[in-house]
C-alpha cells in the first residue's frame, strides 16, 4: 500500500530529534499565546517567520503548524478556567466550560476538551492522509482556468469569516491583490507600482505586510481599549470525568469531529466556524436544550473537537492545491514560498518528505499536547496574570528585529510601520486584515493563471464557464456570496461575531 | 440640503478604497494594457482598480444612507507611541547599535500604555536587552551591532 509507505516516510521525518524538538517548541509557544488574550496565532507565526530561515523548510513548517493547533488547546484552557477565550475559536467553549468550572467541575471540562481535541486530531490526520493524495492528483489535471476559478472560490470563502460588511471584506481582498502586484512583472519586466523606489522592484516582502497588519496594528488597537481585568482563578481538582460525563460526551465528540473535518476543508472554514457550528448542532439535537449555557458537557466536547478537527483539515486545501482557506493558512503558504517551495499539487510529488512529515508531526504534536498540557495547567493560568503592558513592548521588539533581519533594511521597518498605521485605521473602520493577506499571497498567482487561461482560450472570457470544473467552482463561489447576502445568514453572522 | 454621514465606518472605509482604486487605475494606465488574448502588465491591475472604485464608491454611498456606528478612538497615544517606537529603533540601529535602539524602543512603546511607570520600563529594558543579546546576536547569529562602531 502506498499510504503505508508514505506514513513510514512521514514518521522517519517527524521523529528526527530536531523535528521533535521544534514540534514541541511550536506546540508550547502555541499554547502560551493561546492562553494570552490579545496575541493570536497569526501574529505569532508572522513574528517567528523570519527566525525560521536557518532551519530546513520542513522543520519550519512543523513548528509553525504546532503554533496553530497549540493555540487551540491554550485557548480552550482559559475559556474554561477564567471565562476569557484566548482565541476566537474557543469563544463558545466559555459558555458551558466556565459554567462547569463554577460548579467545581473544571477538571472534567478540561479533560474532555483535551481528549475530544486529541480524538479529533487523530481522525483529521487520517482524513488528510486519505483525501490529500486524491485531491492532489485531481489538481494536477487542472488547467489555468480551473486554477483561476479555484482562487476566486477561495477568496470568496475568505469573506465569509470576516466581521462586518461583505463589501468591505471584498474591498480588502482587492486591495491585497493590488499590493501583491507591486514589483517587477514577470511577463514583461515592467516595474509596477514601485513609484521609482528601488527597494520595491522585487515586490513588498510578505513578512513586512503581516508584521504591520497583524503585529503592530493589533498592539495599537489592544492598547486603545486597554482596561484592567479582574481574573478569578478557579481551582482545578480531580481531572477525571465521571462515567456519565463520558457517556454524555462521546457522541458529541464524534459529531464535532465530523462537522469540523468537513468545514475545515471548505474555503473560509477552519477552527472558528467549526466550533460555532458544532455548538449550534449540539444545542439543536439535545433532548433538553435548556441545559446549555449552565454547564452541559456536550457544549464543551462538541466545539472543542470541532475546532481541532477544523484546524487540522484546513491544511488540506493549503497543502494540495496551494489555496489558503484562512489567515493562518495564508501565512503558512507564505512561509513555504519564503523557503523556496512553490505551493500547489506538485508539493506532494516533489517533496513527499515535507508533506508527510508535516502531517505525522501534527499527530505527534497533538499527542504531546495532551500529555503535557493537563499537568501544566497551573502554569498557564498563572501566566494569564502577566499584564499586557509588559507583553507588548516585547512583541514590538520581536517585530522590529524580525523585519530588520529580512534584508537588513531600514526601509522595510518604515514600511512595516506604515502597514501598522494603515492596518489600525482599517481595523477602526471594521475592515479585517485577514482577507487582505489572502489577496496579497494569491495576487501574483491569480494574474498568471488569468493571463494563461486567456492566452489558451484566445481571449475568450467564456472559458471560465465552459470548463465543467471551473464552472462548478465559480457556481460554488456565487452560492457562497448569495448566502452571505441572504438575510437569514447575515443575521446569524451578526449573532455569532 | 446638508449631506449627513450616517455610518462613519462605512463612509470612510469606502473613501479609502475609492482612493486606492484611483491610484491603482491612474498608475496602471501608464503600463501597456494589451488585449484580452495577450494581456499587458496593465490589464489585471486596471481591472482590480475599477472594481475597487466601484466597491469603494458603493460603500461610501451606503455610509450616507444606512445608519450605523461612528468611529470611536479614545486616544491616539498608542498609535503615535508604537509607530514612534518602531521608527526610532529603525533610525538608531545603524548609528547607535542594538542596545541603544532597544532603549528607545522600550521607553517609547511603554509610553503607549496609560499605566506607564518608569520603574517598569527600566526593568523591561534590561530584560529585553538581555534576551535580544543572547537570543538574536549569540544564538541566532544575526548581524546586529550591539553598540556604535567607528
Amino acid at each position: 500500500m502506498d499510504i503505508f509507505n508514505n506514513m513510514i516516510l512521514g514518521f522517519t521525518v517527524a521523529f528526527t530529534p530536531w523535528n521533535l524538538f521544534y514540534c514541541l517548541f511550536g506546540a508550547l509557544i502555541g499554547t502560551l499565546i493561546g492562553v494570552l488574550p490579545g496575541v493570536g496565532p497569526a501574529a505569532t507565526i508572522a513574528l517567528l517567520l523570519p527566525f525560521t530561515f536557518n532551519v530546513p523548510p520542513v522543520t519550519a513548517l512543523i513548528m509553525l503548524a504546532g503554533i496553530y493547533y497549540g493555540s487551540q488547546y491554550g485557548g480552550s484552557t482559559t475559556s474554561i478556567l477564567v471565562n476569557i477565550p484566548g482565541e476566537s475559536s474557543s469563544v463558545v467553549t466559555c459558555l458551558d466550560g466556565y459554567a462547569m468550572a463554577r460548579q467545581g467541575r473544571a477538571g472534567p471540562a478540561l479533560a474532555i476538551a483535551a481528549m475530544g481535541s486529541f480524538f479529533a486530531g487523530c481522525v483529521a490526520t487520517v482524513i488528510i492522509c486519505l483525501l490529500a493524495p486524491t485531491l492532489g492528483e485531481l489538481a494536477l489535471k487542472f488547467g489555468p482556468a480551473e486554477y483561476f476559478s479555484m482562487m476566486v472560490l477561495g477568496l470568496v470563502g475568505a469573506t465569509m469569516l470576516a466581521h462586518g460588511s461583505l463589501l468591505k471584506a471584498i474591498a480588502m481582498i482587492l486591495f491585497g491583490l493590488v499590493l501583491g502586484l507591486v514589483g517587477t512583472d514577470v511577463n514583461s519586466g515592467t516595474r509596477r507600482f514601485t513609484f521609482g523606489i528601488s527597494t520595491l522592484f522585487d515586490g513588498i516582502d510578505f513578512v513586512v505586510v503581516v508584521m504591520g497588519l497583524f503585529g503592530l496594528a493589533e498592539i495599537i488597537s489592544s492598547l486603545d481599549h486597554e482596561k484592567k481585568k479582574e481574573i478569578l482563578t478557579t481551582k482545578v481538582s480531580g481531572l477525571m470525568p465521571t462515567r456519565s460525563d463520558l457517556k454524555a460526551s462521546w457522541k458529541a465528540v464524534i459529531r464535532g469531529t465530523v462537522l469540523g473535518s468537513v468545514l475545515g476543508i471548505l474555503p473560509g472554514g477552519g477552527a472558528i466556524l467549526s466550533s460555532f457550528a458544532s455548538y449550534a448542532l449540539e444545542k439543536r439535537i439535545a433532548s433538553d436544550p435548556s441545559r446549555f449555557g449552565i454547564g452541559a458537557i456536550e457544549g464543551v466536547a462538541g466545539p472543542e473537537s470541532a475546532n481541532n478537527a477544523g484546524a487540522q483539515t484546513s491544511f488540506i486545501p493549503m497543502l494540495t492545491l496551494g489555496i489558503p482557506t484562512n489567515g493562518v493558512m495564508a501565512l503558512m503558504l507564505g512561509a513555504m514560498m519564503i523557503h523556496g517551495i512553490t505551493p500547489g499539487p506538485r508539493v506532494m510529488v516533489e517533496r513527499p518528505d515535507l508533506f508527510w512529515g508535516l502531517i505525522v508531526s501534527m499527530w505527534v504534536g497533538n499527542l504531546m499536547l495532551v500529555v503535557l498540557n493537563l499537568p501544566l495547567i497551573g502554569i498557564w493560568v498563572r501566566l494569564l496574570t502577566v499584564p499586557y503592558r509588559f507583553l507588548y513592548p516585547a512583541i514590538v521588539m520581536f517585530c522590529c528585529i524580525g523585519v530588520y533581519s529580512l534584508n537588513n533594511s531600514i526601509f522595510d521597518l518604515a514600511m512595516a510601520t506604515g502597514f501598522g498605521i494603515v492596518g489600525y485605521i482599517l481595523l477602526k473602520l471594521d475592515c479585517e486584515p485577514a482577507p487582505l493577506v489572502l489577496g496579497f499571497i494569491l495576487g501574483p498567482m491569480m494574474e498568471i493563471y488569468f493571463r494563461r487561461a486567456m492566452v489558451l482560450s484566445r481571449g475568450d472570457f467564456t472559458v471560465f464557464f465552459t470548463q465543467p470544473i471551473s464552472l462548478t467552482m465559480l457556481l460554488a463561489a456565487a452560492i457562497l456570496l448569495l448566502m452571505n447576502i441572504a438575510p437569514i445568514v447575515r443575521h446569524k453572522r451578526e449573532e455569532v461575531f | 440640503m446638508r449631506i449627513r454621514i450616517r455610518n462613519g465606518k462605512d463612509f470612510y472605509a469606502g473613501l479609502f478604497f475609492f482612493f486606492i482604486g484611483i491610484v491603482t487605475v491612474l498608475e496602471a494606465r501608464a503600463y501597456s494594457i494589451g488585449t484580452a488574448r495577450s494581456m499587458g502588465p496593465g490589464y489585471f491591475p486596471i481591472l482590480l482598480g475599477y472594481l475597487l472604485l466601484m466597491i469603494g464608491g458603493g460603500t461610501a454611498v451606503r455610509g450616507l444612507w444606512l445608519k450605523g456606528k461612528g468611529i470611536k478612538i479614545s486616544s491616539i497615544r498608542p498609535l503615535l507611541m508604537v509607530s514612534g517606537a518602531v521608527l526610532s529603533f529603525a533610525f538608531l540601529l545603524k548609528p547607535c547599535g542594538l542596545i541603544l535602539a532597544l532603549l528607545a524602543l522600550v521607553f517609547i512603546s511603554c509610553l503607549g500604555s496609560r499605566e506607564f511607570r518608569i520603574r517598569y520600563a527600566v526593568i523591561l529594558f534590561f530584560v529585553l536587552a538581555a534576551i535580544a543579546t543572547v537570543l538574536f546576536v549569540y544564538v541566532l547569529g544575526l548581524p546586529l551591532p550591539l553598540f556604535w562602531s567607528k
